[in-house]
């Protein structure tokens, strides 16, 4: 039963997340910095990281990014391999705090700590594959974009979660 | 607001200031180069396309002063990217189709030595370098 609800589930905040991230892909953020985006899909990862731990939320996180780039059609192109590895870096951090350091860091605190390794693991990569370290020009502007985001993405998933009936939590 | 204040622990605060304040110091850490640069003409300029191979082709900004705006093509791992040179600026014109975001054609003009375009799928980058300098730009 507890099984049924946890797929149930998952599956139900990775669709959230694909459509979060259609949201996402049409608002012109880019245009100011490029390939600044909100990371409006962290809310879901972030969410599955606190219902069901590091199982649920790498589940969703892989789901993810699988799904987006098979409807967009990039799958297994650099921009597959881009967001994977922010999505991992930014996942690994975001577990590793929420593990080691919940006492010490709210919801808010972990997202923004995501959303920054994010930022940072696409541009490591994209320095990797174009080799011209001016990329990381853009890393400040990006931070000072992420921080704002990341505190929204925090408050969002904190507000959502007290609103969850309690009964979801068990689940995990 | 207030809330949200009270929400935020210790650490999250140190983070959160934490991260602006280096972001800040690594924003004017390039800008500091450029000011000092800035008097000087575009005599010593050029334009500096790095394809994904690793060629690399240069161009006098100086000539760039004519009536129809220099456009080269590169070829790169998608397709052929179109680039504009026109007035002492350069900027992607064109990306190739199969390139899903765009961002290096959203760029836009670059005139000055700093912030490069980059065009992650087709492995291209431009930016403009000062000859005179023996840095590239990037000062950390």
């Amino acid at each position: 039963m507890v099984k049924t609800r946890q797929i149930a589930i998952i599956g139900l905040l990775v669709s959230i997340g694909l459509f979060l991230h259609l949201i996402e892909a049409m608002l012109p953020l880019k245009l100011i910095i490029p390939g600044a985006k909100l990371g409006l899909a962290n809310i879901v990862i972030l969410m599955g990281l606190v219902l069901f731990g590091f199982r649920g939320g790498g589940l969703i996180l892989l789901l993810r990014i699988l799904l987006t780039s098979i409807l967009a059609g990039t799958l297994l192109t650099i921009n597959f391999y881009l967001s994977l590895a922010g999505g991992v870096l930014s996942f690994g951090v975001m577990y590793f705090l929420y593990t080691y350091w919940r006492d010490r860091f709210s919801l808010v605190g972990i997202s923004v700590a995501g959303a920054v390794s994010h930022n940072l693991g696409q541009l490591v990569t994209s320095y990797l594959i174009i080799d011209n370290p001016g990329i990381f020009y853009y890393w400040p502007y990006l931070v000072l974009l992420a921080i704002p985001t990341g505190i929204s993405v925090g408050l969002v998933s904190y507000f959502s979660l007290s609103y969850l009936p309690t009964e979801l939590s068990k689940g995990g | 607001m207030k809330r949200l204040w009270n929400y935020l622990t210790i650490y999250d605060k140190v983070l959160i200031i934490s991260l602006i304040m280096i972001s800040g110091i690594f924003m004017l850490t390039p800008l500091v180069g450029l000011l000092s640069e800035q008097d000087r003409g575009n005599q010593e300029k050029e334009i500096v396309i790095q394809t994904g191979d690793g060629r690399v082709q240069r161009i006098l900004l100086e000539n760039t002063f004519q009536e129809e705006a220099l456009i080269i093509p590169v070829e790169g791992p998608l397709g052929i990217s179109y680039i504009e040179a026109h007035q002492g600026r350069v900027r992607i014109k064109e990306a190739p189709p199969a390139d899903p975001l765009k961002i290096c054609e959203h760029t836009g003009w670059i005139e000055q030595a700093g912030p490069p375009i980059i065009c992650v799928p087709n492995k291209i980058s431009v930016w403009i370098e000062d000859k005179e300098s023996e840095l590239d730009g990037v000062s950390w």
